[in-house]
């Protein structure tokens, strides 16, 4: 049989973890292909490769269903950063990245990051309906309209209305607050038995997202390649004596033992 | 989105393997090359000979032979198989007993003295494919045991088996692989990897055994392929870590295996076939009652109860054409860049390179031109053969065809766009940012001619601007083809342009001539005439220039004269000879004029001829304007200027001859006084001046710009000269009275008072005459008087200064020379030779002391009584 060709391998792994219809697959999408199209549930897992530079990043997908989790923890294995996803306008999305995704990333590196992203942000937030790719502005801006009746409220009125209700931060249909969010993360670095003070912020790690306007999804990634590079070098480094190459050697070296028949 | 990746091809039929026998199953298949071997629910072994037959048109087909068969007599489904080629064996699973048997005879091995052959309890093995032991006459085989909870690892000799390793699993395993030191298996509730050197292990992923059969699948080096819930096929490498993304199968799949870049997978009635360089489906084959699907050897072999089938791939080559057929560019480009390390490098190139370029013509034909360029780019494409779709586009000349097999479907651009003008115009555009952009690059390397021809053709066409920078830089435009093809779209000045840049500047006048002409409509370039004018200005072939130059002049010679005023110099540009210049423009006499000018007063040349030309021309011009009644003062006067300025400031032209021509023309007594004033007839020219025009001024104005670069003395003289012509009483009273009884005088007197200084007071007073009131000339007196004072005390000056430099000279002499003088009774007299017996003495120049008296007796006799009366005495 001859050999399977090996792939190109990564040098650096993200994984996004988090309950089914949160709008991880959209997610990826906008980052990689700037649009939002239509989806399907994710089915086990899907991966892509980004060329950052001189390094190859791979970003998996991962199903949420139920059905898929078991094979969660193996995406995660070798993981240097997890984006835990929620949907902001379900409460209930935040309760399982903690109740069932957090033990998932058991298999990640010992040095692994974690991004708790809230995505959907166009349905609470005004400023995350603005559109951000100018190209994809008016197809967007169409999207919407076609889509869902309750963003077509929302997108009926640019500006944020100056209500009392928004400036507290608390506008209707919003589920999950960026403190909630923010508390999790603590509890998360509680659960990997991280210190607060020597892990990186709440504030730095907790993003509010929207696969569907665009709003803050570059941000989000290219925060995070930063944030892995130090993970990347090590890894590229230890590739030059990388233990597959290892297995190699000492099995040619047994090979020239006379066998013991 | 099917593709035809694989074809199902029977190899051995029902009838051969059991005739009307119904109840026999097959149970467990083998293939070694050639050579097949098959187990059955009734405990027998068939031995085929399977032979690949391709037929004359390409389509491969099996003829199974069959050589043998054997009863292994335990009455029990012969559940596995597996042939050791190099041990000449096959391993049998049957009944919980795993021996061996002759791959040839059939019969089973016994067992050496040694050892055993045979292993009892056992539920499945596996043979190691990428084994850790050396030896080439034996192999590693993972074993699991019906004891509990354990999997073993044998050697396997010709004759013997022998157990070296067991290892402890915590279930119960019920499938295993195995790859180097790595077992991959499946427990009854998930599935782990097991280092059974070190011990180590890695659990995978959960999965319920009992629920679905598990599959564990060696697919590569440390790679297996796992059957996963909800119907995955999940990969997952020696560490633990999924590197590709799963492939979604149905939830009842029982074989799978890799053909690459292909996940087969069977279940109850499919074949289901996917991509593992994007996980798609890409083509389902129905087969009924599916119940084993292996690989062996790359080749992928399908058995239902009944029959044997192999799953035969299709050229890689032709499932991409496929693709592309039906325009699935991406999964194309995929699909060949996958197979990339299962081709040799440099066939792979080549393929890769076709693949882009026919994807790239896929999307050219869909006008999504940004992703065509970048596939035509990266596939290196003979620009050539984008060029050949459109009509007429490459020179007749270009020894291009278009390459076989044909990149694309289309015939032309038209037969692309059905019509379309839309489309074809959005076609030409593309390419014209194409070339543009080509041109210049490496992909332009050997076809430069046909690439600018096809630009400027297409320039053409479309009216671009660009049009004329192609010409006017460097470019590699074919002529004869360019020629009609700017005709027809009427661009005769970038045709002209071509033809110069061909260096055939002949014809390019010519066209452009005849566009200024009118006889030929082309607009793109206004001021056409201009520019020929400056073409021929900087032509460096006379011939051409002499040639057109009189077309150019008698259009507007006064910018037709730059040919010749504004020639460049410079080493490209030979220089015209101006006297040739002159003969030329002989009949142009205004631009004649023009050049003259030019070479006179711009250039400045000396030449004798030139300003004389230029003299009689401007007095021509004046003569001629005199004549005319009634005269144009206007144009009168400018051209008396001119002449009268040229005749002041020039030096060179011929006084007399000018004189000659205007000798009898009163009008021009001005011209003919700075005639006279250049042929130093002074007196001539302040006569006309004065008596004949009565112009005062101009007559002092003659006399400073005849002596401006003279020296005081014949300044001086002139202007005496001019008072003597004032004060000239000879002339006949009539003059005088005319000049109104004294305007003469008053102009002398003026001329005094104005120009005193260069007059000689003396000679001036000599002159005047008596009755003269001081009061008249006080202004020219006073200066007198005070230039005189100031003469007298200046010398006076002067002479202090001389003699106290004088004196002091004396003083520092005297210094110098102040030395003591020695007198003394033995030091004698210079003059009496006595000695000296007092102090006193006497020194002579020189300073020799000499007796007082004998000096006075010296000063007594000599002629000269003078000096040495202040002599010193010093002692
Ligand atoms: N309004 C809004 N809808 C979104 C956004 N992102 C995703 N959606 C919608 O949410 C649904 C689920 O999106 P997916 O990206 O498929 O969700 P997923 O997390 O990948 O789901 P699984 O693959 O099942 O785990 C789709 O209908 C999307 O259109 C967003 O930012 N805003
Ligand atoms: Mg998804």
């Amino acid at each position: 049989m001859p050999e399977v060709s090996k792939m190109k391998k990564p040098d650096v792994k993200l994984v996004l973890l988090g309950d089914m219809n949160v709008g991880k697959t959209s997610l990826l999408h906008r980052y990689t292909e700037r649009k939002f199209k239509d989806t399907v549930s994710t089915v086990g897992g899907a991966f892509f490769l980004k060329q950052w530079g001189p390094y190859n990043i791979s970003i998996w997908d991962t199903a949420g269903r139920e059905q898929f989790h078991g094979l969660g923890s193996m995406y995660c294995r070798g993981a240097a950063a997890v984006i835990l996803t929620y949907d902001v306008s379900n409460w209930q999305s935040l309760a399982e990245l903690e109740e069932r995704f957090l033990s998932l990333t058991d298999t990640a590196n010992h040095d692994c990051i974690y991004a708790l992203v809230g995505n959907k942000a166009d349905l609470t937030d005004p400023r995350a309906q603005l559109c951000q790719d100018s190209d994809e502005a008016s197809k967007d801006r169409m999207d919407c309209g076609e889509e869902r009746t309750e963003t077509q409220v929302l997108s009926a009125c640019p500006t944020p209305p100056a209500s009392p209700v928004s400036l507290s931060g608390i506008t209707p249909g919003k589920q999950v607050t960026p403190e909630d969010a923010m508390a999790l993360y603590g509890r998360i670095l509680r659960y990997k038995g991280l210190e607060e003070k020597s892990s990186l912020p709440a504030e730095k790690m907790c993003f509010e997202t929207s696969a569907k306007t665009g709003y803050n999804v570059d941000n989000l990634f290219e925060a995070l390649f930063d944030l892995v590079l130090p993970s990347i070098l090590r890894n590229t480094n230890e590739n030059q004596h990388s233990p597959t190459v290892d297995l190699e050697e000492c099995r040619g070296a047994k090979r020239g033992r006379p066998g013991c028949c | 989105m099917s593709v035809k990746a694989f074809e199902l091809v029977p190899a051995v039929e029902r009838d051969l393997l059991m005739g009307d026998k119904a109840r026999i199953n097959i149970e467990c298949i083998e293939c070694c090359g050639k050579h097949l071997y098959m187990g059955t629910n009734d405990c027998f072994i068939h031995h085929f000979l399977l032979d690949e037959v391709t037929s004359s048109k390409g389509k491969l087909t099996y003829s199974a032979q069959k050589l043998l068969h054997k009863y292994l007599g335990l009455k029990k489904p012969v559940a596995e198989l597996r042939a050791a080629s190099a041990l000449e064996r096959l391993i049998v699973l049957c009944d919980g007993i795993v021996f061996l048997v002759d791959m040839v005879t059939l019969e089973t091995v016994p067992s050496a003295a040694g050892g055993g052959a045979k292993i009892r309890g056992v539920t499945a093995f596996c043979v190691n494919e990428n084994p850790v032991n050396g030896d080439p006459f034996c192999v590693e085989m993972g074993v699991i045991s019906s004891k509990k909870r354990t999997v073993q690892i044998y050697m396997v000799y010709e004759d013997r088996v022998q157990l070296v390793k067991e290892v402890t699993t915590p279930e119960q395993p019920c499938a295993v692989s195995v790859d180097g030191y790595f077992l991959c298996l499946a427990l009854a509730t998930q599935y782990m990897i097991l280092n059974y050197n070190t011990g180590a292990s890695q659990d995978l992923f959960p999965y319920n055994s009992e629920d679905r059969r598990p599959i564990v699948k060696r697919i590569g080096r440390e790679e297996f392929l796992l059957a996963a819930p909800g119907g995955l096929g999940m990969f997952a490498n020696a560490e633990g870590v999924s590197q590709r993304a799963p492939v979604n199968w149905s939830e009842s799949v029982i074989g799978a295996a890799v053909s690459f870049p292909y996940v087969v997978a069977l279940d109850e009635s499919f074949i289901t076939i996917h991509s593992m360089l994007d996980q798609q489906l890409k083509q389902t084959l129905s087969f009924r009652d599916g119940h084993i699907l292996q690989d062996f050897e790359g080749k992928v072999i399908l058995a239902s109860t009944k029959a044997v089938y192999v799953l035969v791939p299709l050229p890689l080559e032709r499932q991409i054409q496929d693709l592309l057929a039906s325009h699935r560019v991406e999964e194309a480009l995929i699909l060949t860049e996958g197979a990339q390390q299962n081709i040799p490098k440099d066939k792979f190139q080549i393929l890769h390179k076709r693949i882009l370029q026919q994807a790239g013509f896929i999307q050219f034909g869909q006008l999504q031109f940004l992703e065509a360029k970048e596939h035509f780019r990266t596939g290196q494409l003979d620009v050539r053969e984008l060029i050949s779709l459109y009509p007429l586009l490459l020179p007749a000349s270009s020894s291009f065809t278009r390459c076989h097999p044909p990149l694309h479907e289309f015939a032309d651009l038209n037969h692309l766009a059905q019509g379309d003008q839309e489309k074809v115009l959005r076609c030409k555009k593309f390419l014209i940012s194409y070339l543009g952009e080509v041109r210049s690059t490496e992909v332009a390397n050997g076809c430069r001619e046909d690439v600018d021809t096809a630009l400027l053709k297409l320039y053409a066409e479309q009216n671009h601007d660009s049009l004329l920078d192609l010409l006017a830089s460097d470019n590699a435009c074919l002529l004869a083809d360019s020629v009609p093809w700017l005709e027809k779209y009427h661009k005769y000045f970038a045709l002209g342009l071509l033809y110069h840049y061909n260096s055939q500047d002949s014809a390019a006048l010519q066209l452009w001539i005849r566009v200024v002409d009118g006889d030929l409509q082309d607009s793109t370039r206004s001021g056409l005439y201009e520019y020929i004018v400056d073409f021929l200005c900087s032509c460096s072939n006379p011939d051409l220039v002499w040639k057109h130059a009189d077309w150019a002049l008698a259009k507007d010679p006064t910018i037709g004269v730059h040919i010749f005023t504004k020639r460049p110099v410079s080493k490209d540009v030979t220089e015209l000879n101006p006297e040739e210049a002159i003969t030329y423009l002989g009949k142009h006499s205004q631009a004649l004029l023009l050049f003259l000018e030019h070479l006179v007063l711009e250039r400045k040349i000396k030449k004798e001829k030139f300003h004389t030309h230029l003299a009689v021309l401007y007095l021509e011009r004046v003569l001629s304007l005199l004549s005319e009644a009634p005269a144009d003062e206007e144009h009168l006067s400018r051209a008396r200027e001119r002449l009268q300025a040229l005749l002041r400031e020039s030096n060179l032209y011929r006084a007399q001859f000018l004189l000659g021509k205007m000798e009898n023309c009163e009008q021009l007594l001005l011209e003919r006084a700075t005639l006279h004033g250049k042929l130093e007839e002074n007196g001539k020219a302040l006569h006309i001046l004065v008596h004949k025009l009565k112009d005062f001024s101009s007559a002092e104005a003659f006399c400073v710009w005849a002596s401006c670069c003279r020296d005081s003395a014949y300044q001086q003289q002139l202007f005496h000269l001019l008072l003597e012509v004032y004060l000239d009483r000879s002339l006949p009273a009539k003059s005088q009275a005319a000049a109104g009884g004294g305007e003469l005088e008053m102009a002398a007197v003026d001329l005094l008072n104005r120009h005193g200084e260069v007059f000689d007071a003396v000679r001036v007073l000599r002159m005047l005459p008596e009755g003269w009131s001081l009061q008249l000339l006080r202004p020219f007196l006073g200066r007198a008087v005070r230039a005189s004072m100031h003469a007298g005390r200046t010398a006076q000056i002067a002479v202090g200064l001389a003699q106290s430099e004088n004196l002091q000279l004396l003083h520092d002499r005297l210094k110098d020379r102040k030395k003591p003088i020695f007198v003394s009774e033995k030091k004698g007299c210079h003059l009496c030779h006595n000695t000296f017996s007092e102090p006193d003495v006497v020194c002579l120049p020189g300073g020799a002391p000499v007796h007082t008296h004998c000096v006075a007796q010296r000063v007594r006799d000599s002629p000269t009584k003078r000096q040495l009366t202040n002599s010193s005495n010093h002692t």
